[in-house]
């Protein structure tokens, strides 16, 4: 039976030191990709992978100005990756920054553009309080006791998996209740209280630029975490829609059940880490439906190769379980020798 | 202080009750070897079950533990070795 790919891009809590660093050094196709990627921020994209690269990084990567950028990033190219061993989508479904990469990957808005569309957030987000996330394994209506003006349900990722979003002291206040009351809880990596309406006047700052930007109809069917299901042309080719995003909630439990019901499929985690996979392991319609999850890369940076290895493996598994048309010309990753990167190129 | 081993058994009610009763996790087969993050069981998941098995059974188990613990398997030996103590 050939089963057909969904890809999953993950967002802001996937990040981990070192990610995709080792796949980078070793395959071609994923460092042309990000580089394309970088190279559209100018400066501040040189910048960005200094710090990706570095031990040392000037700017921690659970800051927004290089989680968000750098999970774009690595999503995007490793979805490059996958189209050049001849791996199509039938539909995309992304979390949180993830869901403009499948943007990207649908067609509805350009590389440049959804780049632009990045930084522009980022930028609006540079004033936003201090605050995070954090994770209770709880279903949403354990915790509703617990939200404020400021504290919301910024994520249902899996029936007792939520995440809490708000300002850091109102928060921790929520936390400490929380861990009171007998759940526990888990800290997001995450500097900025995402997916909550304290940041809803800075989204609301971001529109007049993300209006002007050009939208398409998504070519590939697009499932929302925003809307929990698929989405349609309007709605994805609706600028507020987009700009108003880092401000709302994420029901990543849902649009993974309205993606899952589809048919024959295989979800592949397209990005650092296992945050999509391991939720979707457990989500009832994907084991009613006995939908394989394959992640792309480790769940952290492992002993030079692994990234590669990892990658290579995932891949041949996706040809197998999906069959690819034409697979007998899928390009597995090819190892090239680790590339040296000194402060001279970076500063070039 | 309860002293009766876990059994795999006690195991598989916990992490059901831990990732919800309405999850899909499939934990009917044999799975005493199949990693956590296989059976959809991520660092929260487990920190939820260590929660169950601190309050059901009074093992503590810290981040090292869990840390190094991937496996039921490693998990009741854990548990167990523990309990023999206690």
């Amino acid at each position: 039976m050939a089963r057909s790919v969904v890809l999953l891009f993950p967002g802001q809590g996937a990040q981990y030191p070192g990610m995709a660093v080792d796949l980078y050094h070793r395959h071609t196709t994923f460092r042309a990709a990000m580089d394309e990627v970088l190279s559209l921020w100018g400066n501040e994209g040189r910048a960005i992978r200094a710090d990706w690269l570095a031990d040392w990084p000037l700017i921690d990567l659970d800051d927004l100005r290089r989680a968000q950028p750098l999970l774009f990033a690595v999503d995007h190219a490793l979805a490059v990756t996958l189209r050049e061993a001849g791996i199509v989508p039938v539909a995309l479904l992304g979390h949180s920054v993830g869901e403009v990469v499948a943007a990207v990957a649908a067609g509805v808005l350009s590389l440049p553009e959804a780049a632009g569309l990045l930084a522009e957030r980022i930028a609006q987000l540079g004033d936003a309080p201090p605050g995070g996330m954090l994770s209770v394994a709880a279903s949403p209506a354990d915790v509703r006791p617990f939200l404020t003006d400021e504290v919301a349900l910024g994520a249902v990722n899996a029936a007792r998996s939520v995440v809490l979003a708000g300002p850091a002291a109102p928060l921790e206040d929520a936390r400490a209740r929380l861990r009171a009351a007998g759940f526990t809880t888990l800290t997001v990596p995450a500097r900025v209280p995402f997916h909550s309406p304290v940041l809803g006047g800075h989204a609301a700052r971001s529109l007049s630029s993300v209006r002007r930007l050009t939208w398409a109809p998504p070519a590939v069917p697009l499932y929302s975490g925003y809307t929990g299901g698929l989405l349609g042309p309007a709605a994805a080719t609706d600028p507020d829609f987009w700009a108003a995003q880092p401000a709302r909630p994420v029901y990543f439990a849902d649009a993974l059940a309205a993606v899952a019901t589809a048919g024959d499929q295989l979800l592949v985690e397209c990005g650092p880490g296992w945050t999509l996979t391991i939720p979707a392991r457990r989500s009832p319609q994907v084991l009613r439906a006995g939908t394989p999850v394959i992640p792309l890369l480790p769940r952290r940076a492992g002993a030079s190769g692994s990234d590669l290895r990892h990658v290579a493996e995932a891949i041949a598994g996706i040809v197998e379980a999906a069959g690819t048309p034409g697979s007998d010309a899928v390009d597995l990753p090819t190892s090239v020798p680790p590339t040296k990167v000194t402060a001279t190129q970076l500063s070039g | 202080m309860a002293t009766r081993e876990l059994t795999i058994d006690d195991l598989t009610h916990l992490l059901r009750s831990a990732a919800g009763e309405e999850e899909g996790v499939d934990l009917d087969g044999d799975i005493l070897d199949t990693e956590f993050a296989t059976l959809g069981y991520d660092s929260l998941a487990l920190l939820e079950t260590a929660s169950r098995l601190g309050v059901e059974y009074g093992v503590t188990l810290t981040d090292d533990d869990l840390e190094v613990i991937t496996t039921p398997r490693a998990l009741l030996d854990r548990v167990n070795t523990r309990l023999g103590r206690g």
